[in-house]
């Protein structure tokens, strides 16, 4: 009897394996378009369509999770009457390709849809969901998992678990549907040897060695526990944030939405609910007029608080899971690098 | 744009004039942010204190309106301090000489009081310009909205000349243009006197060639421009108007007359995909596709003429432009107005429009489409603009005077009003970015800009209403008290058709560009008093 | 169904756009990374791009105005009437009384179509655009 825990899958296998899955369930992976852009899309043709695995998928599972705008309801109205529909159900879906930070960011979303009840469109969504997840050899430019404790290979959450040995993959079966879906098609795989285990050891440690960005997130975490943050700090970063919303946007753990009911007619209408971001001032500003953020002075301050700070006082763990998303692409270079940097290089008087 | 985006991050040094950048281009404004976090050195002029004027290494905040004498002041520093590029000045431009004199005439410590900025800051800004071989300059319409807009231009083009900041990669003169299609809606000849191509009107072969193309000759004479249009009055020759996609009587300058000639015409159309306030007036309303339903072509602020591809078919019963124009075309038995898609257009397009030569939809799907001068289907289109020469052969020194704005403040109009895109949240009359809830909520209502040493005078408090009045209309409008504007200016937008601040604003012109004063006009306001 | 990549609506930098369509519905928009001008961020205005387009405020019904008021009417209606004014005023006031404002909204063959229809349609070179605004 062979471990179902961990297998070997030879590459040759890899494209049958998937086709297999894709019969029971829709099957999304990282594919790289005529853009040139690698994006999580569904697959319909497996054979036609390449799935790139070279390069950091651009946005994370949250748009698959919580989309940017979703129908929570419609309703429509007859005679005073109010009648409701519901949303569509959720298909079952495998997801393969994903990385190590974008897994523990679903972990860290799961919490938030938990409570006070679990959140019904998003568990849906979850509860239909398989993730494989590709742990990482070679980190991307402005990724810094293992500074954030999400990479850049993972212990559990996953699905199964693919380590990527060269000619072979290294596949860890997570608990409940990765362990079945390995029975089902235990033909395509191998017992792993000791050989197997050794290079997967040794890739991992070359993989934490192969960070571009010394990132200190933990000293950061830990400073942000004992003292405030110096006012120049916040205000440096709030004159350089053009209020874009791109990181909030981009981040696979932001979770700010906002809902709005939108008539569609004279008696019928849809409730919608489409992200949002605590970094502009419309968020936070009361029905008053009074607004408790002033943002030319804290526009970043809750958004990096609330991921440094506050979730590693409740959690234990920052909820920035590294995965470099937001860096780069803030259009006044304040990204939450810069802010770690800022605060772990400031002297303490 | 003479460059390309991306160049401006390459660039030591970079001079914006006259333009919002982080909140109108905020890409631009990126790559412009990028450059400095990378070390280049940044010169904003601009009256108000905007983001991008924060970052600033030196910010000339001069009194609205005098930027030619600000320029004139830098050239004279420049030739002064021996930082004029005497080779590319003696091989690429001409009328040089006569620039010189002038510039030699000038009293430096006059133009200093005439911008309002002190003379060694000045000379500070023209070293450090001059100095640089890599030096850029981006200007929008704080530069070209008044009625020496052209000059305005013409001074900045002597400025990059006199120090060979042309010609090459990172360097040169870069206007931003406004709207995602303003580019290519020049560049198709929505213009009175020119063709496709800034052709010229009058040229013989040019029209021989349309001719054999459209099968019908093209009017000699140059037509009305827009303002002249909208502001022809009740008796104006214009009689009939068909208006695709615009808002003049919110966008325009002066709305009452634009009103009241919109009003009265005997026949107006409109076709949009709302019912603007320029479609509310009309005999007859188009409903037409947004963007999102049809495809085509845009063109940049870099000339890269870029494809859309439709995601949707149209709502309901709408139909895009192109498929109203034709089939009105056809009713007026106008030939040429049967094309099958977008591609075949483009195909007459590039057959009659020497810089699109090479656009064709197979080659404008690779590469994120192609910037013009693409003379043919060879060609791989043109990342900067002047390499080897100038459109006209060589640069020429135009010499420019400071001419004083066409109203200042006087005791029954003190104050200055400077109008622009207030928000970075909304966009021109927020036609389409006020049905964005969320962009809505972060810019809700209009705000008049004034400047804390103002508003304790007139005894205002932050948010207070007032009116303001110039002295061809009156608005009631909130204020917002901040140091972004000097004493004796207030800003606004004209995003919001509650407050139309075009009311106010002026309609002299420059005589060249026909570009309305709308930068300058002078106002009072005056506290509301409440019951 | 796959995004759709388009070219944002707003202002001329021309940011590379991804539209996500569910059912006929704009759903969405981001930016794409690999396109030179928006990599991998827009600005607020064009991450809620899509917000608009199916605005309960949308015209969809040609208007004819009849007795001082608006009122739908079919396309041909509306169009006949357009074509039958433009014809009236061309003979009664010559070519040069019409005037045509294009749009730096639209695309260019629709700009450059609505010239050509005003140049060798309604004969004048009366057509301009918000250029200078």
């Amino acid at each position: 009897m062979i471990d179902l825990k961990e297998l070997i899958l030879s590459k040759d296998n890899l494209i049958p394996l998937l086709r297999k899955l894709k019969k029971d369930a829709r099957l999304i992976a990282p594919i790289k378009n005529e853009y040139g852009d690698t994006l999580f899309s569904e697959i319909d043709d497996i054979d036609a369509m390449k799935i790139d695995l070279h390069n950091q998928p651009q946005a994370s599972l949250k748009p698959f999770f919580l989309p940017q705008q979703e129908t929570l309801a419609g309703y429509t109205v007859n005679n005073g009457e109010y009648s409701f529909t519901p949303p569509d159900k959720a298909q079952d879906t495998i997801f393969f390709g994903v990385r190590s930070c974008d897994l523990t960011a679903l972990l860290y979303m799961d919490l938030i849809f938990s409570k006070p009840s679990k959140d019904a469109t998003y568990y849906d969504r979850r509860n239909h969901s398989l993730i494989i997840t590709l742990g990482c050899n070679q980190p991307f430019a402005n990724c810094f998992c293992e500074a954030t404790g999400s990479g850049p290979y993972l212990e559990y959450g996953y699905g199964l678990q693919f380590i990527d040995l060269g000619d072979r993959y290294f596949v860890s079966a997570g608990r409940g549907k990765g362990a079945d879906l390995l029975k089902k098609w235990a033909y395509f795989f191998r017992e792993v040897n000791e050989e197997d285990q050794k290079k997967r050891y040794q890739l991992f440690l070359e993989a934490r060695g192969q960070f571009t960005r010394n990132i200190q997130v933990a000293h950061a975490c830990q400073k942000l526990q004992e003292e405030a943050v110096p006012e120049e700090i916040w205000e440096t970063l709030s004159r350089r944030c053009y209020d874009c919303g791109g990181c909030a946007y981009v981040c696979p753990t932001c979770t700010c939405y906002s809902i709005d009911d939108m008539a569609q007619g004279t008696n019928h209408g849809i409730r919608v609910r489409s992200w949002d971001a605590c970094t502009s001032s419309g968020f936070t500003r009361m029905a008053g007029g009074h607004n408790p953020t002033d943002r030319s002075r804290y526009a970043l301050k809750r958004r990096f608080l609330h991921k440094l700070k506050h979730d590693y006082a409740h959690h234990g763990k920052p909820s920035c899971t590294g995965c470099g998303r937001c860096v780069d692409i803030c259009f006044g270079g304040v990204d939450i690098t810069t802010f770690i940097d800022l605060l772990t290089t400031q002297k303490t008087t | 744009m003479t460059n390309s985006i991306a160049e401006l991050e390459g660039a030591d040094v970079l001079l914006v004039t006259g333009s919002n950048t982080t909140e109108t281009h905020p890409q631009i404004g990126r790559n412009i942010i990028t450059a400095v976090d990378h070390g280049a050195k940044l010169i904003v002029i601009d009256p108000r204190k905007t983001d991008i004027a924060k970052e600033a290494h030196i910010h000339l905040a001069l009194r609205p309106g005098t930027d030619i004498a600000l320029i004139n002041a830098m050239m004279r520093i420049i030739l002064d301090e021996n930082l004029a590029d005497d080779l590319f000045i003696s091989m690429r431009t001409e009328n040089f000489i006569a620039l010189r004199d002038y510039l030699h005439r000038l009293d430096l410590d006059e133009l200093a009081t005439i911008t309002g900025i002190n003379r060694t800051t000045i000379h500070e800004a023209a070293c450090l310009y001059a100095r640089s071989s890599k030096s850029v300059i981006c200007y929008c319409l704080g530069v070209t909205q008044h009625t020496c807009g052209t000059d305005n231009v013409q001074a900045v083009a002597n400025l990059a000349m006199l120090t060979g900041n042309v010609e090459k990669k990172h360097s040169g003169v870069d206007p931003l243009r406004g709207q995602n299609n303003v580019q290519g809606a020049c560049d198709m000849a929505a213009l009175p006197a020119v063709l496709s191509g800034y052709q010229n009107l009058a040229d013989i072969d040019v029209r021989n060639r349309f001719l054999a193309v459209w099968g019908r000759e093209v009017p000699k004479a140059p037509g009305l421009s827009l303002t002249e249009m909208t502001h022809a009055g009740i008796n104006g020759t214009i009689k009939a108007m068909f208006i695709m996609g615009e808002n003049p009587v919110l966008s325009d300058p002066h709305l009452n007359r634009v009103e009241n000639t919109l009003k009265h015409l005997p026949f107006l159309a409109v076709s949009d995909i709302f019912l603007t306030e320029t479609a509310k007036l009309a005999h007859v309303v188009f409903p037409a596709a947004s963007f999102a339903e049809k495809s085509g072509t845009v063109t940049n602020s870099e000339r890269r003429v870029q494809l859309c591809h439709q995601a949707i078919p149209p709502i309901r019963n709408c139909k895009p432009d192109s498929e109203i124009i034709m089939q009105l075309g056809r009713r007026l038995n106008c030939p040429g107005m049967d094309f099958d898609t977008e591609a075949e257009i483009m195909e007459e397009i590039s057959l009659l429009t020497p810089i699109y030569g090479g656009m064709h939809y197979d080659r404008l799907a690779k590469n994120w489409g192609l910037q013009w001068p693409c003379w043919n289907r060879d060609h791989p289109g043109t990342k900067f603009l002047h390499k080897y020469y100038f459109a006209r052969g060589k640069g020429c020194f135009t010499i420019t005077e400071h001419q004083e704005p066409y109203e200042n403040p006087e005791k029954k109009y003190p104050f200055t009003l400077v109008t622009g895109r207030g928000s970075y949240h909304h966009y021109h009359t927020a036609t389409m970015t006020r049905k964005s809830r969320r962009l809505l909520r972060e810019y809700p209502e209009a705000l008049l800009e004034i400047n804390k040493e103002d508003s304790d005078k007139l005894n205002l408090r932050d948010g207070e209403t007032v009116e303001l009045a110039s002295r061809r209309g009156t608005v009631h409008i909130k204020t917002k008290i901040t140091d972004r504007v000097q004493p004796g200016t207030v800003f606004s937008s004209f995003h919001f058709f509650e407050v139309p601040i075009n009311l106010l604003t002026l309609d002299a012109m420059d005589p060249k560009s026909k570009c309305p004063e709308l930068k300058i006009c002078s106002v009072n306001l005056r506290k509301v008093k409440h019951d | 169904m796959p995004d759709i990549m388009t070219i944002c609506n707003y202002c001329g930098c021309g940011c590379g756009v991804y539209l996500r369509v569910e059912q006929n519905r704009v759903v969405g928009s981001y930016p794409s990374k690999n396109h030179p001008i928006s990599r991998g961020n827009l600005c607020s205005k064009g991450w809620h791009l899509h917000e608009f387009i199916h605005s309960a405020e949308r015209l969809t019904e040609p208007l004819l105005r009849k007795d001082g008021e608006l009122r739908p009417v079919s396309w041909d209606e509306a169009l006949d009437y357009t074509a039958s004014a433009l014809t009236e005023t061309k003979e009664k006031f010559g070519t040069n009384a019409i005037g045509v404002l294009a749009s730096a909204k639209c695309t260019n063959e629709e700009n450059y179509l609505l010239q050509k229809l005003t140049r060798i349609g309604l004969g004048t070179n009366n057509i301009d655009h918000c250029a200078r605004l």
